[in-house]
């Protein structure tokens, strides 16, 4: 792969200001302290708000209730904001409860990028590689080149799944298998007899190696064949189940995944991980939200409303997409990415970074609102030059 | 305090005792480090008593972030749905005004999930097995406790008779060091070192280990008055392996926000950065470290405050025949001839809350931070009657 996550950050970080410039605060306005050394940062930026499909995330942020939850902090007695906290441990019982099972089952971490990050510290090591799918989610991948250990990167397969085969061959004597289900970018899903008997094989020729099921993206899947890998993790060692609130619960911006394990499992990460990564603001939000059952069922039908818009739309004028089941596609637009993005680009869209081996045809674009995505098939139908019709 | 903060929670959790919810709630950068909190997060709940308990206990601001960073935080809950790097204002803005405020380049500054994590991963990113860590003792314990658990050579220079780290030992010890940690003020001690000293220290590493990272931790800066101390973040341009971390957590009264950061030249920043979590830093933080970092007027409205509070805290104990430090900080460390842990356990059961023990002066001695004015008052009262001191009489002295 030759642009990691790492390296897209990066990108954007000597370049972010006209890169995703534009929405600011107040349409436009700024207010206080903040003209007074860097005003002309802000005012370089365009006034035009940029749609923003590059990053997977919920164009709705999180809801009343978490924002609600993030204002009584800061009028709270005591000035939590002021304080070193460990409301992390409320939000594991509160998962804890969710899931029906102990604290101990559970870590929570700034983003499930921690997560992630700490698994691969925790399990992979120049003698036992990482195993993952290509394309893949990079963060584990690249933990593992910072620490020496190796990458087998295994190709998916026609269909742009994983293969499942070919990771359980690759992980015989592996530190960590890192499986992203739903994937990312590809955005596809393997159902859960699948996931059980891929673990198990795994296990049976390689008992201590780690499996990391990244399900970031399980609040948005609609096969039915899909559930959860949490069950298993809680049963079974060296399995660990990472979630996010940075996608369905549209906390991105708050820094809050968390991961479940059996309590060994879930020890052998809280030793290495930086322990103070969360913030009181995402803890609170993430509190408020978990229980909101409706409000995430509600954005998983909104966004599946949209996602078959989009996939509609590309298949009807003859660009194949997976079949996704995320907040994401990825689409064959038979042209590099690059050509697509920075056409997209001119226009005020912004969709997603190159995949490789993938670069070369296949796009990933976020899925924003319905509203949004009716705009977004304007530009593409423009830069792809076909007729631009309504769905 | 009697056990470390991290055997604190354990001990409550298997005697279920009632925790007083600040007292739980301490697991900071100043709480967890001692022996690594590891099992924090399966601490219970607080409850909601002792709500009136003072905390002293990990060096915060009493009085939050300033009204004009609270109201940009709550501008930026209209990108908590955004990766940070997409917010208004985004991670680099925050960056990009801090290099410009330094007379340095974006490219020199990298965020960190508070200066903890910068902290941390720079052990991660500059140790190996044949290069390993010189810090002090007492000091910060984070960056010794990660160099043990990745079981590198671990150095610590014990500091002088008046709690100040002895840097012409620490750089004697650091040739042919990974990374050297200095605290500057010193942090449980309070003492700082000047721009002069540190300097000096620097350019003899430099040249006697060239490839040896040093770390000047800078987290109680803006509490400084000794006028020999400044900023070492003069010398990133001099030296290339010079990283100052910074934080929010102090002066800027944001601990819980959890926003920190690092200085240094491009390719030092860099090697760092490929250790750090890629979006460390949340929406609201970024938004009020943007104008935090500007209020210079506030900045010096709370060392004013920090200044008195102390002063006042300072002088009770001299006056009651204890030597305390000279600290540059927003806590002090007193020899108060007993073990941490009885005088803290005594303290608690009066609704005050001290620092945690700092071996090997647990047996002596104790760090108490700073809160308001109302709060120290109220706290030299419990200090007394736990010291076993006359209380004064109207108009008399301690």
């Amino acid at each position: 792969m030759s642009l990691s996550r790492r390296g897209f950050v990066r990108t954007l970080g000597t370049g972010a200001v006209a890169a995703v410039g534009g929405h600011i605060l107040g349409g436009g306005r700024v207010i206080g302290p903040w003209t007074r050394d860097f005003g002309e940062v802000l005012a370089a930026q365009s006034a035009q708000p940029l749609l923003l499909l590059h990053n997977n995330e919920n164009p709705l942020g999180p809801g009343e209730k978490a924002i609600a939850a993030m204002r009584g902090k800061l009028t709270e007695r005591g000035y939590p904001a002021a304080r070193y906290s460990s409301q992390a441990g409320e939000l594991a019982a509160a998962i804890a409860a969710k899931y029906g099972c102990k604290t101990e089952n559970v870590i929570v971490g700034c983003g499930s990028t921690q997560i992630l990050r700490t698994a691969t510290f925790a399990f992979a090591s120049a003698s036992k590689p990482l195993v993952g799918g290509t394309p893949s989610y990079e963060e584990c991948s690249d933990v593992a080149r910072l620490i020496g250990a190796p990458v087998k990167a295994v190709p998916g397969t026609s269909t742009l799944h994983h293969d499942l085969d070919g990771m359980a061959a690759a992980a015989r004597g592996a530190g960590l298998v890192f499986f992203d289900n739903p994937s990312n970018p590809a955005a596809t899903l393997h159902p859960a007899t699948a996931v059980t008997s891929f673990v198990e094989r795994i296990h049976s020729d390689s008992p201590d190696t780690g499996v990391l099921i990244d399900e970031a993206y399980h609040d948005y899947v609609t096969d039915p064949r899909h559930k959860t890998q949490i069950p298993m993790a809680l049963e079974t060692p060296n399995v660990l189940v990472a979630r996010t609130f940075s996608k369905a619960y549209g906390m991105a911006g708050l820094r809050v995944g968390y991961a479940i394990g059996r309590a060994d499992t879930i020890k052998k990460l809280r030793e290495l991980a930086f322990n103070q990564g969360t913030n009181v603001l995402g803890v609170a939000a993430a509190l408020a939200s978990i229980t909101d059952e409706a409000r995430l069922q509600q954005e998983a039908q909104r966004n599946a409303a949209a996602r078959q818009f989009t996939i509609d739309w590309f298949a009807k004028n003859g660009y194949k997409s997976t079949d996704s089941q995320c907040n994401f596609i990825f689409v064959d637009v038979k042209r590099p990415a690059k050509e697509f993005r920075d056409a997209c680009r001119k226009q005020d869209v912004v969709v997603g970074r190159d995949f490789p081996p993938f670069e070369k045809s296949h796009v990933r674009i976020s899925i924003g609102t319905m509203d949004e995505m009716k705009r977004a098939v304007g530009i593409f139908g423009q830069v792809l030059g076909v007729k631009a019709v309504a769905a | 305090m009697s056990v470390s903060r991290r055997a604190f929670v354990r001990n409550l959790t298997v005697r279920a005792a009632a925790p007083s919810a600040t007292f739980i709630a301490a697991r900071g950068r100043e709480a967890w480090v001692g022996e690594h909190g590891s099992d924090d997060q399966a601490a219970q709940a607080p409850d909601a008593n002792a709500q009136a308990a003072v905390r002293l206990s990990s060096n915060e601001n009493p009085l939050g972030p300033s009204a004009v960073a609270i109201e940009a935080i709550e501008r930026a809950f209209a990108y908590s749905g955004r990766y940070p790097m997409n917010a208004k204002p985004a991670m680099v803005d925050f960056r990009t005004l801090i290099a410009t405020r330094n007379g340095l380049k974006v490219e020199n500054v990298l965020l960190g999930a508070g200066s903890g994590e910068i902290l941390d991963t720079a052990v991660r990113a500059f140790t190996g097995p044949s290069n390993g860590l010189v810090s002090a003792l007492p000091t910060f314990e984070s960056p010794a406790r990660v160099a043990k658990s990745l079981k590198v050579r671990l150095d610590e220079v014990p500091v002088d008779d008046a709690g100040r780290l002895d840097l012409e030992k620490m750089a004697a010890a650091a040739t042919g060091a990974g990374l050297v940690f200095v605290c500057n003020p010193n942090n449980p001690t309070g003492a700082v070192r000047s721009a002069d000293d540190i300097t000096a220290m620097v350019t003899r590493i430099s040249q006697a280990s060239p490839q040896t990272v040093i770390l000047l931790d800078e987290a109680y800066h803006e509490y400084v008055t000794d006028s020999s101390y400044a900023t070492a973040v003069p010398l990133v341009s001099k030296f290339p392996n010079v990283i100052v971390s910074r934080t929010l957590s102090k002066a800027h009264g944001m601990a819980g926000l959890r926003l920190g950061y690092a200085i240094g030249n491009a390719e030092v920043i860099s090697k760092l950065g490929r250790w750090t979590m890629p979006y460390n830093a949340n929406a609201p933080v970024v938004a009020a470290g943007v104008v935090s970092v500007q209020d210079e007027a506030q900045l010096a409205r709370e060392q004013r405050r920090n200044t008195e509070a102390l002063k006042f805290t300072t002088d009770f104990f001299r006056t009651a025949g204890f030597k305390t430090s000279d600290s540059q900080a927003n806590f002090i460390w007193i020899n108060l001839g007993r073990p941490a842990r009885e005088f803290g356990d005594a303290c608690e059961k009066q609704g005050i809350q001290v620092g945690r023990p700092f071996p090997p002066f647990e047996k002596t001695h104790c760090r108490i931070s700073i809160g308001t004015m109302e709060e120290m008052q109220r706290a030299v009262g419990v200090f007394r009657s736990v010291l076993g001191l006359t209380t004064p009489t109207a108009g008399g002295r301690y």
